[in-house]
This record gives structure tokens, C-alpha cells and sequence, in this order.
């Protein structure tokens, strides 16, 4: 870059930051469960396998809104999806605004379910700016658990609520907590996915991760 | 040129990762060291044997990278000792840690020995040609007898293998700890939504555009749920996306 060159907007970094690939907007995700029952067994394990262990592990209990955006000209067409997290044990922590795109299976060699995946942290006035947008409330829940880490992998054990409309207590969706090993990366990234496979070994047969289709799932239980 | 660089950059990469095992070493020797100073008094034998294989383990990793193809290299250097003096080396001191004060007479014999010290090999000779005039048969026999042990040994450690895992696989099967049905209805309901939406299972397929907001829970997303003005405000916002669902068509 010379000195004389014209300023560099944000729209320029990122593009760059495109060009060279160093965006993590690809999601690698393997998913499983377990029983109520079980996961003592599995959070101490958990301990012993992953790198957050002297502080014990951190739990966190947010609150997801799923948004749904039409296009008004296209009505077939799959809504866009739009989640907003929020933390509720740490209420000065932002908003999170999450679009999460198809999930992609590939073939039976490919380790992980791949997703993209764009993150970015909102003030509050965020759900207001989506009810302006025409975004429409599909869908929300709570989740409360346990986040561990492993190199670039994180571990989530965490249970999913129902969130009751008068202020009953809310109702767990099943009585299994919902695991998630996840890793963030750029495109191309493949080789963390074996990782991924080799981790979700160490956890067997106390917990099954795998890829899983939910398009597929919903379909069959629809129709 | 270029050749060579590489020949160069590799001999590096080598000397620094065998200086890094020499140096791993050291330390463990160290540990050892300083572990039977201190605490002779409380040491066990388990303890000691761990340390030992700490040794043994930097030792075998040393040993591999001299195996590996890229220390080829290495065999065609020579080190020839030019001189030897009796006068203290500083740069000599500081290298060695004060080990080494001077390349002198008594010490370089030990220091550039490339065979195992003549004691040694003495004995290894020996061994060589006790094994040597060893009768066919005797050494036949010592081997089965060998075999024998070895395989009773294995014997005994595979049945405790067989045992303890048998028991292990009982205990997890007589209490699943997981459910792959559970693990659906909750991966769907994260992705999709299912049995989240208070009242609307049904809505999927349908045009459900206009009677969601309407329906839709408010959103309970506010700053702080106990900041009340905030509360009307989301709902109010909420009907009137619900009036501009299409505001693009006309």
C-alpha cells in the first residue's frame, strides 16, 4: 500500500478480508444428546478432555428469538432466517444477530454437517430494527448449560426450554440436554472436521454426535 | 545455490529440534536429580519409575529424530577438534553452564567418543560370542521356553481385558445415556422451531405471513424485563410490522 492511496473504507477491509479468505463464516457442526441421567458422567468427562478445566465450566443460559423474513415477492420461497441471542446471567453482554444457512451433509467421507454461519453483536434497540424490517417472531426458546473448549472447538451440553407465556417456570423441550461440538472457520477448512470426528470418538458411547439433518427431520414429521 | 540453502535450512530445523530434546532432557534429569536431593526420605518406587520414564521417553523421541531421513545429513559432518588448551574457555564455560571450563585432554576423549566405552564393548563382545557358540538346539529351547511365558502373560493380561470391558459394556448397557429420539426432537426444535411455537404447530405450510405477528409471542427480548415502558413499545412495533408485512408491493 502506498502512502498517497486513498483511504480505506470498511467495505474495503472486508472485501479484502474476503478475497483472502480469513473470514471464520463457515459453521463445522456435529450434534447429539443426553439424558438427564447422564450428564454428570459426561460433564466430568468433558472436564477431563477439554482446555477450560482449572476454572470449571462455564455455564451460560440464553435466550434465543428466531425471526423469519419473507420476500414479499416470492412467496414460495423459504423465509430468511434470523436469530437474536441474548445472554440472560449477563445482562450488559450485546445481542448477538446470527444468520445460519443451509446445512450442508455432502457425502458420507465428509466428518461434519458444514453450515455458514455470520455473527455479529447488536445494542437492544436490534428487535425493534427487525420489527421495522417486516421481520416476524417464528419461534423462541431458552437454553441453559455448560460451554467448554478444545483448541478452536467448542462444546456445548445445554437444555432447551420452551418459554411459557405466564410466567410459569419453563418447560424442558425433552429430558436430554442437546450437545453441540462446533468450530467457526473459513471456507475451505476442511481438515478440522477430522479433529472434530476424532473428539466426538473420545465421547462415545456416552454420547452419539453426528451429523443431522433437521430439514429432513421436520419434513418427515410434517407430512 | 538454491539446493543448497535447502540442505542448510533443513540441517537447522534439525539441530534445533534435537538441542529442543537435549534440552527436555536436561530437564527431566534435572527434576530427577533435584527430586532425589529433596525428597530421598519420601520417594517411592512408583514415583522414581515415572521419572525414569519420562527419561526413557525424551531419550526414544532424541533417538527417533536421529533415525528420521532428514538428520541423513548430519552422518556426512565431521567434527574434528582443532586444538585443545588447558586454559579456561569463557564462551566454552558459559555454553556448557559452567560444566565445561576448557577443551582439554581429559575431557575430549569422553566428550567425542562415537563408540560405547571400551568397557562396554567388552562385554557386548562377550555376549556376542557366548551367543555365538550357543548349540542350536539350547537356543531352540530357550526360545519356547520363552515363548511359553510371553504367551501365558498374554494369556492373563487379555482375560482381565476381556473381563473389565465386559463389565463396562454391561453397565452402559443396562443405562442408555443417550436417545436418539430425544436427540431429534431437540436438534429440530433449535433448527426449526417444532414445539416452540405456543399454539401455532400447524402454521408451517400455510400463508402464515398475516397471522403471525398477531399470534407470535411478544418478544420477551427487552434490555431488562422489569424496564416496563420498554414492554408496550415491542408489541406496538409488533403490529405494525404486521401492516407493512408487504411494503413493497403496491
Amino acid at each position: 500500500m502506498s502512502a498517497n492511496a486513498a483511504p480505506i473504507t470498511a467495505t474495503d477491509s472486508l472485501s479484502q478480508a474476503l478475497k483472502a479468505n480469513i473470514i471464520p463464516n463457515q459453521e463445522y457442526l456435529l450434534q447429539g444428546s443426553v439424558l438427564d441421567s447422564a450428564v454428570e458422567v459426561l460433564l466430568h468427562r468433558l472436564r477431563g478432555l477439554c482446555d477450560n478445566v482449572d476454572a470449571g465450566p462455564e455455564t451460560f443460559d440464553d435466550q434465543e428469538v428466531c425471526f423469519s423474513l419473507r420476500d414479499p415477492n416470492h412467496h414460495q420461497a423459504p423465509p430468511l432466517m434470523l436469530r437474536v441471542r441474548k445472554a440472560l446471567d449477563a445482562r450488559d453482554m450485546p445481542f448477538q444477530l446470527r444468520y445460519i444457512g443451509q446445512p450442508d451433509l455432502g457425502d458420507k467421507n465428509r466428518p461434519t454437517v458444514v453450515r455458514s454461519s455470520l455473527d455479529i453483536a447488536c445494542s437492544g434497540m436490534l428487535i425493534e430494527f427487525l420489527n421495522e424490517l417486516g421481520c416476524r417472531i417464528e419461534f423462541e426458546y431458552s437454553v441453559k448449560g455448560y460451554m467448554f473448549r478444545k483448541g478452536r472447538m467448542k462444546i456445548t451440553v445445554a437444555k432447551v426450554f420452551k418459554i411459557s407465556q405466564n410466567s410459569m417456570p419453563p418447560e424442558p423441550i425433552s429430558q436430554s440436554y442437546l450437545v453441540e461440538l462446533s468450530v467457526l472457520a473459513p471456507q475451505g477448512q476442511d481438515a478440522i472436521g477430522e479433529d472434530m470426528r476424532a473428539f466426538a470418538d473420545q465421547l462415545r458411547p456416552l454420547v452419539q454426535l453426528d451429523k443431522i439433518d433437521y430439514k429432513r427431520l421436520g419434513h418427515m414429521s410434517v407430512s | 545455490m538454491n539446493m543448497q540453502q535447502r540442505e542448510e535450512k533443513q540441517l537447522e530445523a534439525t539441530i534445533v529440534a534435537i538441542l529442543n530434546r537435549v534440552n527436555d532432557l536436561k530437564t527431566a534429569i534435572q527434576a530427577l536429580i533435584n527430586k532425589l536431593e529433596t525428597e530421598y526420605e519420601t520417594i517411592n518406587w512408583p514415583t522414581f519409575l515415572d521419572n525414569y520414564a519420562i527419561l526413557s521417553g525424551h531419550l526414544t523421541g532424541l533417538s527417533k529424530i536421529l533415525q528420521a531421513e532428514q538428520a541423513a545429513s548430519l552422518r556426512s559432518r565431521i567434527v574434528l577438534p582443532l586444538q585443545l588448551s588447558c586454559e579456561r574457555d569463557e564462551t566454552l564455560a558459559h555454553l556448557t553452564e559452567g560444566r565445561v571450563p576448557a577443551c582439554t585432554h581429559d575431557l575430549v576423549p569422553d566428550l567425542l567418543r562415537t563408540k560405547p566405552e571400551p568397557q562396554a564393548e567388552q562385554r557386548l563382545q562377550q555376549f556376542n560370542h557366548k551367543a555365538s557358540t550357543l548349540s542350536y538346539d539350547t537356543a531352540q529351547k530357550h526360545i519356547a521356553q520363552f515363548t511359553k511365558v510371553v504367551s501365558h502373560v498374554w494369556e492373563i493380561i487379555s482375560k482381565g481385558r476381556e473381563d473389565w470391558e465386559g463389565e463396562s459394556m454391561r453397565s452402559t448397557g443396562m443405562q442408555p445415556t443417550h436417545n436418539i429420539a430425544d436427540t431429534h426432537a431437540l436438534v429440530t426444535a433449535v433448527g426449526t422451531g417444532k414445539g416452540l411455537r405456543p399454539g401455532m404447530a400447524n402454521m408451517v405450510g400455510q400463508g402464515a405471513a398475516g397471522m403471525g405477528p398477531a399470534r407470535g409471542p411478544a418478544p420477551q427480548l427487552g434490555p431488562a424485563p422489569s424496564t416496563l415502558p420498554k414492554a408496550p413499545s415491542a408489541i406496538k412495533t409488533n403490529i405494525k410490522a404486521a401492516n407493512q408485512i408487504h411494503p413493497y408491493q403496491r
